[in-house]
């Protein structure tokens, strides 16, 4: 039933701004507001901060209908709960009580800010500092490719906050919310990108952003393990776009398989076509199986849950690029152009390939997960 | 033996419905082939008028006097009393409408006598000792035969699936005195309010211009309405220009409007779906006028012009204008 | 005010798949069910009403097995419990039998109102709710399109629709109100309603649990048979007319001419 209400939604007022949404590469406000006054972007978080206490599952299910439509539009619920999952995963509850309720009803937004120009698959390579100022933290150094990084209200920044050697690599770092208005913090640029254009991706810059100790999530040292945990979840929110895209490219090449003749007939009649479409169609439907297996398990807590979140992202985003691909391949000269939406979600695709870790990073916390400890 | 009967309905002035002549009719060739009885019944404050239309359909009718039907609705009050009027092992089959109170009044006199129903009749036959019905089901799309199970069913008739025809001779009203009292609870009638944009039911309607979303507004529904008074005929429409408010739920065919069988059923920029195709689709001639040559209605409708109703309309207009006979 | 609402899953009309069983009768297996499309207007009645006069909304359907999962989105536009009446029993019921099922199942609810929507898009038959109103001896207000209600007064004033406009009913509460779409626009459930949905209860009922002897409902005992079914006949090919507007405007005239119709 949500599944439906939220498919209703993108179709009926979501799809129609997908295209303009992609040309204008501006971020699409109106859309978000839909998003929260239908309280889809409160699915993330608990009830008692006026969330829907929805299941990664539900979450999942509408970032999937969501980005059939538009894969940017899909992303903004999709970063809402990236964003905040180090506050429900770690966060006390004086910390929950302040920002949760105004994300839960979408008036604020907040963003993920780990990765740095040097500091991409190699989390542990941070080199934001945080330096221990009184009762404040001091942050120091850049972000790079962050999404919705300049549109956010809130950053949930990852810094290094020790140099001691004898502490392992992956406990140096701890997490913080900065507040967008903190002095010291800015925007730097805004990437121009192949895909999901209307999503805004930052480069931020923190110098001598100060922050009191209330804003650090966890304990000192915690960040990385924070960082991971909320991949575990987060993960699975991605497959979900790549599969919501997925999906959308295969009915506009069904579609349009159907309707276009040549030969004297509809294309989806001929063998190599229809055998695509099959092929495209399984391929979906494996991909979304495998997301809705993952969901649940690490809903319930499955000890595995690295390798199912790994595994999900890894097939769904392969799955989307080969898909969109394939439809751009059946509408031909048309699926080139912008006059159909295949090109557009082929471009949107490539992302699901790369951010949340690359499918390398996916490849190798699976391949750990079948080494004997 | 079973008999049949044939419940008259009454409008608000004391005349007999249209649809009851339709329903009398067929009860009656019914019976012929049956070689059954066939007797009416009118339940009213004042039913002499009614039962004497009646009766020029039937040889028998009885006018139930019942002075609560003057102030209270009407068809638990009819269904009370008919049921009352029945023999205890009554073996009858029982005729009326299928629009609003014919329905009140078979769903109330089906819990009443246990018979069971079926409903919008839109043919009927005579076969071992009853009748078979045809009903049109899943939209159209098929046509089903029923019969009853036991010598005794309550059978809605839809409008326009008979033509009225008076019997060769009147037959004879007797007045029939009610027994006992009421046993269902009475509803008053409060008020009864006249509405200037009311038309008659569009379900009898012979012919029926229907507009839909391409008719753009309540200014364009005049031009629905001009072309319909140049036929003859009654304006109806989709639940999208009714929901729009441009035109009365009354005259809303479809799904969750009415289901209505004209002669002839002109659709002005309707597309055609399946919500409202439902209400029209047993027409017998639909044309239709759209913009959009694979609007779903251009795949059922017998002839449709591809073009803007705007144009098409009041061309349409001067031609019908112009016959002989006509305006 | 209490208000129960009859609801009932029907194949969803726009999937196009219904077809007979073996038996005649409606293969509810075949199509997905929805909620009946004019129940939603009389949940929705409901709904406005509780909304201003405090109170609550239970829906009763009898169904299969699988009614539960159309009942949910009656919960989730509102309604706050729902009773499934089912039982194997039921299978192939007529309107004698359904009115007299509903009826029991209301015998032990406490209601003020009970709302009805004026026919089913399976059945299109709209006389279960009279029939279940005659059982009860329960008031029967039918094709409402304002309901009025006077929870001081107990007694509830119904617009009904006429061919000439409306008349104003009046009866004391209890009643039953059938209701129809001139009530207004269903709502499309939240998010937020949806997910409620999934914690609110859906008792189920047995017939035992209402009181009704099984032998009594149920495809044994029906009062109606189907003998056989057909296809219509097809339609001819579509006429299609692309001239301009006057020849256009010619050529339909024709056509009617010819079928004698103006």
């Amino acid at each position: 039933m949500l599944r439906d209400a939220v498919r209703v939604l993108a179709d009926e007022q979501i799809a129609r701004r997908a295209a303009e949404i992609d040309k204008t590469a501006e971020f699409p406000w109106d859309v978000k507001e839909l998003l929260a006054s239908h309280d889809i972007l409160g699915l993330p978080f608990p009830t008692q901060y006026g969330g829907l206490g929805g299941e990664l599952l539900t979450i999942c299910l509408a970032i999937e209908q969501i980005s059939r439509v538009c894969a940017t539009s899909g992303l903004i619920l999709a970063v809402q709960e990236l964003g905040a999952l180090p506050l429900l995963l770690a966060g006390s509850d004086e910390q929950k009580e302040r920002w949760l309720p105004d994300l839960a009803a979408g008036r604020t937004l907040i963003a993920f800010a780990l990765t740095e120009a040097e500091a991409g698959s190699d989390a542990s390579a941070t080199r934001t500092r945080a330096r221990r100022d009184g009762d404040d933290w001091v942050i120091d150094g850049s972000k790079r490719f962050i999404s919705q990084g300049s549109v956010a209200d809130l950053i949930t920044v990852f810094a290094v906050t020790t140099d001691d050697s004898d502490v392992p690599r992956h406990k140096r770092l701890t997490c913080f919310i900065v507040e967008k208005d903190t002095a010291g913090f800015g925007v730097e640029r805004i990437e121009h990108k192949m895909g999901i254009r209307g999503s805004p991706t930052a480069e931020l810059s923190f110098r001598g952003a100060r922050v009191p100790d209330s804003h650090r999530v966890g304990a000192e040292g915690d960040g990385f393990r924070i960082a991971m945990r909320t991949l575990d979840r987060s993960r699975p929110g991605i497959a979900a776009q790549a599969v919501g895209i997925a999906q959308g490219a295969l009915e506009v090449a069904a579609a349009y398989a159907n309707e276009r003749k040549q030969f004297g007939k509809p294309i989806a009649e001929f063998q190599m076509i229809a055998a695509m479409l099959a092929d495209m169609d399984a391929a979906i439907e494996a991909a979304r199986q495998l997301l809705y297996k993952a969901c649940t398990e690490i809903e319930s807590g499955a000890a595995d849950a690295a390798r199912w979140s790994a595994m999900c992202k890894l097939v769904a985003g392969d799955t989307a690029m080969r898909v969109t691909t394939d439809a751009v391949q059946v509408l031909g000269g048309y699926g080139y152009i912008d006059e159909f939406p295949v090109e557009r979600m082929m471009r949107d695709a490539k992302i699901t390939q790369l951010y949340e870790g690359t499918q390398q990073i996916q490849r190798l916390v699976i391949a750990r997960a079948l080494v004997p400890k | 033996m079973a008999g049949l009967w044939v419940i008259g309905e009454v409008t608000a002035d004391g005349g007999l419905a249209r649809i009851s002549t339709e329903v009398a009719t067929l009860a009656r060739t019914l019976a012929k082939a049956a070689d059954q009885d066939v007797t009416g019944i009118v339940v009213a404050a004042d039913p002499k008028a009614a039962a004497a239309e009646l009766a020029t359909y039937l040889p028998r009718v009885l006018a139930l006097t019942e002075p609560a039907a003057a102030d209270h609705a009407w068809a638990m009050i009819a269904a009370d009393r008919i049921a009352g009027v029945l023999e205890p092992d009554a073996k009858e089959f029982i005729f009326v409408g299928a629009g609003p109170d014919g329905r009140d009044v078979a769903g109330a006199l089906s819990a009443l006598t246990g018979w069971g129903i079926l409903a919008n009749t839109t043919a009927a036959a005579w076969a071992d000792g009853g009748p078979t019905i045809d009903m049109s089901v899943f939209g159209g799309k098929l046509t089903t035969t029923s019969a009853f199970t036991d010598a005794t069913g309550i059978v809605t008739v839809r409008p326009n699936v008979v033509t009225a025809e008076p019997a060769a001779s009147a037959g004879s009203v007797e007045d029939v005195k009610p027994v006992g009292d009421l046993k269902q609870p009475v509803v008053s009638v409060v008020e009864r309010v006249a509405e200037a944009t009311a038309a008659a039911p569009i379900e009898e309607a012979r012919i029926i211009v229907a507009g839909g979303r391409g008719v753009g507004g309540p200014d364009g529904f005049k031009l629905v309405e001009e072309i319909a008074e140049a036929l003859g005929g009654a304006v109806g429409a989709t639940r999208a220009a009714v929901d729009a408010g441009w035109i009365p739920y009354a005259q809303q065919i479809g799904q969750t409007g009415k289901i209505v069988k004209p002669q002839l059923y002109l659709a002005l920029g309707i597309s055609g779906a399946i919500q409202h195709k439902v209400g029209m689709q047993t027409a017998e001639t639909v044309v239709a006028v759209n913009r959009d040559p694979d609007a779903p209605i251009a795949e059922f409708a017998d002839l449709v012009v591809i073009g803007d109703l705007f144009e098409v309309g009041p061309a349409l207009l001067t031609e019908l204008r112009a016959r002989p006979g006509s305006g | 005010m209490q208000i129960v609402v009859l609801v009932k899953p029907v194949p969803d009309p726009a999937a196009g798949g219904e077809r007979l069983g073996a038996d005649g009768r409606l293969d509810r297996a075949a199509t997905p069910a929805v909620v009946n499309a004019n129940d939603e207007y009389a949940l929705e009645a409901a709904l406005k009403l509780v909304e201003a006069h405090g109170g609550e909304v239970t829906i009763v359907s009898m169904a299969p097995s699988n009614g539960p999962e159309t009942m949910r989105k009656a919960l989730a536009m509102g309604a706050h419990r729902g009773i499934h009446v089912t039982d194997d029993a039921l299978a192939g019921s007529d309107h004698v039998s359904t009115a007299r099922v509903l009826a029991a199942a209301l015998k032990d609810l406490e209601y003020d109102l009970v709302l009805a929507g004026a026919d089913t898009s399976d059945g299109l038959a709209g006389v279960v709710p009279a029939g279940v109103a005659a059982l009860l001896r329960l008031p029967y207000l039918s094709y409402a399109a304002k309901i009025e209600p006077d929870t001081d007064a107990g007694r509830v004033r119904v617009r009904r629709i006429s061919p000439t406009g409306y008349d104003v009913l009046e009866a004391p509460m209890p009643a039953l109100v059938v209701c129809t779409q001139a009530l207004g626009e269903p709502r499309y459930p939240s998010l937020k309603g949806i997910m409620a949905a999934r914690s609110k209860e859906i008792a189920a009922k047995a017939l035992s649990d209402i009181g009704v002897d099984a032998a009594s409902v149920g495809g044994a005992v029906a009062t109606t048979k189907v003998l056989g079914s057909t296809a219509p006949p097809p339609r001819a090919a579509t006429r299609v007319v692309r001239e301009p507007p006057d020849v256009a405007a010619r050529e339909v005239v024709e056509f009617l001419a010819q079928r004698r119709i103006v």
